[in-house]
């Protein structure tokens, strides 16, 4: 846990890798089967959002615009564009639900969205997202709430098989289904919300849907509310688990800020046993934890020598800096995209909300980069390492099936970053200092 | 301040086809069914190939945080290229509440004592327009204290589309560079090149055969551009537009202001390229260049037709369905033409009145205009026994449904097509994609499906 800078007076961002809450939002809307995220603003934020994720999924984005124009946007309370979309998305496609989210724009102007949705008669969840606050992880954390809040069923019984898991926004499809199969290995039923490894993990459709193809149902969400676990991971979904307690304060909520690494993967593990009343685990499990202690061993040797940067979102920084930890790789530096109450626990030297010039200017201090597709220009221009993590990666493909947590995914993870560190110190030798 | 009057103005294009026959709105999205991007969008692919400039987005974060770094705009800029930076005030509440025009200030002063750019581009966003901070007044101060031009460019997204942007986006450098400096030199053929932003280096496909040629590109709007010589864009002789109807505003009113002629051409394949040349070379009027340009063209279609010769015998027979949009409509298809692939449809959903005329022409009597292509283009792949479908990424589900090839050819493509060489490129592209099993073995069911 090292120095946290905040205060660094800068104002503006060069080269930013933040993005915005609405765009968390949309994610989160596209992990509901049969879902259409409906963003309330202009045309342009649907526009960049859509492109966004297509070129990082390498999938169809389903995803529509209130398309907010000049004279509505000044005269309008909202009322108009969003009644007509809802009559223009209902007119050629049925989706279970419309995921209706703000922009930057008619939070200024004070559109009151959810007074406008109580009057459609069409099923609907409002969440705020002005773009001007939080980011990609609020904007995702603040929609599964609201699709907890206006959905979910009380309820007074729980089923003690049942289990919800709340994953955060910056783990990878196949990693929510890594998760659930962990759990369903100790005899759990497992549901996620919101659930993007049914809907963006690569899999070939039958056809090109006009809907999110995929992902936890509306039904099953309004039945969470009798499940006897419910599991968030990443700080950003605390608040979450505990909004759905309230639904049935009979749900017991265990919260974990990542599921990176030996520890983490062991606390889950440990926690399952203890619920089950199982004297061990499942035998895979076993054998990958026996892997990932092997691979640790495998690639101390390329970690210990290496410096890392880690640019990403909170919940993800702090579960990738706990892994390159455990190994010996030394974190000098880590940048988040805002603020977290996970920065404080965050296994780096130095840690700060920032950009990628900060990045830049501190590029002595670090030998191979964990970070998006943005860090590779600086990888490129200073003879850097480069492991491409987080939102967008468009330089690649097979994003939606990197794997980098609990057991397995922790062995992949380390081999991955000690050959990239091992193949960054042989271009050094090849590039000495320019 | 976003200047309704000139909004109306820029819609209402008097040189645009669809004027005299009937009044078609450019702008005007439907809420829950529109796909496009913004007018900020617009004004930000129109300039943003200066690569010695800053673009400065003032808003929050949707607006630059996706979008910097997304389109592989060529420079030979020798300095740090800042198209591939990006620069935002990424504003917060604080500034919603109490106005966000201390930042863009304190945000300008940054940015030149860091990188000391030719020139500071400063987009309104929605917020910010909203809001009402005064960017022309903040751009007019810092261009006092800094000495090089900063531009306030008001195309907020929510007054219309993509197209309406590139628009003010041209406006922004008609007002605030064009006319502002005089080129050290004149010659009597020199142009600038409208609507060309040098996306996979499609310029340099043909810049070199302007030069040999004699033909001087004064400046650009914005491929491969650089301010000093925008500044300058007056003194040319011809506005050559290239790909872009978006900015036929700005060479009409220079046209009026300097009295510059334009001309509309693309350079997509051979015989576009070679008619584009040969407009230029008519339009500039000298007869040795007319001549020379004809040597030139007969030259370059001689060595391409060497070229492609290998891929013939493999195009023919071969029917494509096209869907695209803009002059792609027509310019691809007849690059297609040229490779002797037989164009069967084209979308001219997102034509201009002008676009869907020369698709007509293009694909002659019996080719499909498809106004409804999302729909149409998979019956017409059956009827027509179509081999190839070229399309955005989107219309991928369609190919392989119907089993045949697919290249994208909007905005994900890495490679240029441009000029006669780039018909090299998509000739081998096109080839690769027939000729590729993966079409054939996704549609492999399931042993426990059969």
């Amino acid at each position: 846990m090292g120095e946290i800078a905040r205060k660094k007076y800068k104002p503006l961002q060069v080269n930013p890798f933040k993005l915005s809450q609405p765009m968390g939002a949309t994610l989160a809307f596209l992990g509901v089967d049969r879902c259409m995220p409906l963003m309330h603003g202009g045309q342009g934020c649907t526009s960049f959002t859509k492109v966004f994720f297509t070129r990082h999924f390498c999938e169809p984005i389903a995803i529509q615009t209130s398309a907010v124009t000049d004279a509505i946007a000044v005269l309008d309370g909202g009322d108009y564009s969003i009644v007509e979309s809802v009559k223009n998305i209902t007119k050629k496609i049925s989706p279970s639900l419309i995921g209706l989210h703000t922009t930057g724009m008619p939070e200024t102007k004070g559109d009151d969205v959810c007074g406008v949705a109580a009057k459609i008669d069409f099923p609907l969840v409002t969440v705020n997202t002005p773009d001007y606050e939080g980011g990609l992880e609020s904007g995702w954390a603040l929609t599964c709430k609201a699709l907890i809040e206006q959905l979910v069923n009380p309820a007074q019984e729980t089923d003690d098989n049942k289990l919800v898991l709340l994953p955060h926004v910056s783990l990878q499809p196949i990693e929510v289904e890594k998760i659930k199969e962990f759990i369903e290995g100790f005899g759990f039923n497992v549901w996620a919300l919101p659930d993007l490894s049914r809907s963006l993990d690569g899999h070939l459709g039958e056809k090109q849907a006009a809907l999110s193809s995929g992902g936890i149902s509306v039904e099953e969400i309004r039945a969470l509310s009798d499940a006897g676990l419910v599991i968030s991971v990443g700080d950003s979904m605390q608040t979450c688990g505990n909004v759905l307690r309230k639904k049935n304060p009979e749900m017991r909520h265990h919260h974990f800020s990542h599921l990176h690494g030996l520890e983490a993967a062991d606390s889950l593990a440990e926690l399952l046993l203890a619920e089950t009343g199982f004297s061990g685990p499942p035998i895979p499990v076993a054998r990958w934890r026996q892997r990932l202690q092997d691979a640790m061993l495998d690639s101390h040797f390329s970690l210990g020598q290496s410096r890392f940067l880690v640019a990403a979102e909170p919940d993800q920084i702090a579960g990738i800096c706990q892994s390159l930890y455990d190994a010996g790789g030394r974190v000098t530096l880590a940048i988040s995209t805002v603020d977290s109450p996970q920065l404080k626990k965050i296994k780096a030297e130095k840690i700060l909300v920032g950009d990628l010039e900060d990045a830049e200017q501190q590029v002595e201090d670090y030998d191979v980069i964990v970070g998006n597709f943005h860090c590779e220009a600086i990888a490129h221009r200073h003879h850097k390492g480069l492991v491409l993590r987080g939102f967008p990666n468009w330089e690649q493909v097979g994003n939606p099936l990197k794997n980098d947590i609990l057991y397995e995914g922790g062995a992949y993870f380390l081999f991955e970053c000690a050959n990239a560190a091992t193949a960054a110190r042989d271009e050094g030798r090849r590039h000495p200092e320019e | 301040m976003v200047n309704k009057p000139k909004i109306k103005e820029l819609l209402d294009e008097s040189s645009c086809t669809h004027n005299q026959s009937r009044k078609v709105a450019c702008n005007a999205p439907t809420p829950g069914a529109t796909t496009g991007g913004c007018a900020f969008e617009g004004a930000q692919i129109s300039l943003f190939p200066y690569a010695d400039a800053a673009h400065l987005v003032h808003g929050p974060m949707t607006c630059l945080g996706s979008s910097w770094e997304t389109r592989a705009t060529g420079t030979s800029y020798p300095r740090r290229d800042l198209t591939q930076m990006g620069f935002t005030t990424d504003i917060n509440i604080n500034d919603v509440v109490f106005s966000g025009e201390e930042k863009v200030a304190a945000s300008i002063d940054y940015i030149m004592e860091h990188y000391k750019p030719e020139a500071i581009f400063v987009y309104a966003t929605c917020v910010t327009a909203m809001i009402g901070d005064d960017i022309d007044l903040i751009c007019k101060q810092a261009a006092e204290k800094h000495k090089v031009p900063m531009v306030p460019v008001h195309a907020p997204g929510f007054v219309g589309s993509k197209n309406l942007g590139s628009r003010l986006g041209g406006e922004a450098a008609l007002s605030h560079l064009i006319g502002t400096r005089e080129p050290e030199e004149t010659t009597p053929f020199d142009i600038n090149l409208i609507g060309e932003y040098n996306v996979t280096g499609d310029m340099w496909q043909y810049s070199p055969l302007l030069e040999e040629l004699g033909i001087r590109i004064l400046s650009t709007l914005s491929g491969d551009g650089r301010i000093a010589q925008i500044c300058t864009a007056h003194r040319a002789k011809l506005n050559v537009i290239v790909c872009a109807k978006s900015l036929v505003s700005l060479t009409r009113k220079m046209e009026e202001r300097y009295g510059i002629p334009s001309i509309s051409l693309s350079f997509y394949g051979r015989r576009d390229t070679s008619d584009g040349l040969r407009a230029i070379a008519k339009a500039l009027g000298n007869d040795d260049l007319i001549a020379k340009t004809e040597q030139l063209i007969a030259r370059e279609e001689a060595a391409i037709a060497v070229k492609l010769k290998p891929y013939q015998a493999f195009f023919q027979g071969k029917k494509a369905v096209l869907n695209t949009g803009g002059n792609k409509t027509w310019s691809i298809a007849s690059a297609l033409q040229d490779l002797g692939i037989e164009v069967v449809a084209t979308a001219v959903k997102k034509a201009t009145e002008d676009d869907r005329a020369k698709a007509r022409q293009t694909l002659g009597e019996k080719g499909v205009l498809m106004m409804n292509p999302g729909v149409e283009q998979a019956k017409i792949i059956d009827e027509t026994g179509a081999d190839l479908l070229l399309a955005g990424g989107r219309s991928l589900y369609t190919a392989i449904k119907k089993g045949i090839a697919f290249a994208d050819v909007n905005q994900e493509k890495k490679k240029c097509y441009g000029g006669y060489e780039g018909l090299l490129n998509l000739a081998e592209d096109l080839k690769n994609a027939l000729q590729n099993p993966v079409f054939k073995n996704v549609l492999r069911r399931a042993p426990w499906e059969k």
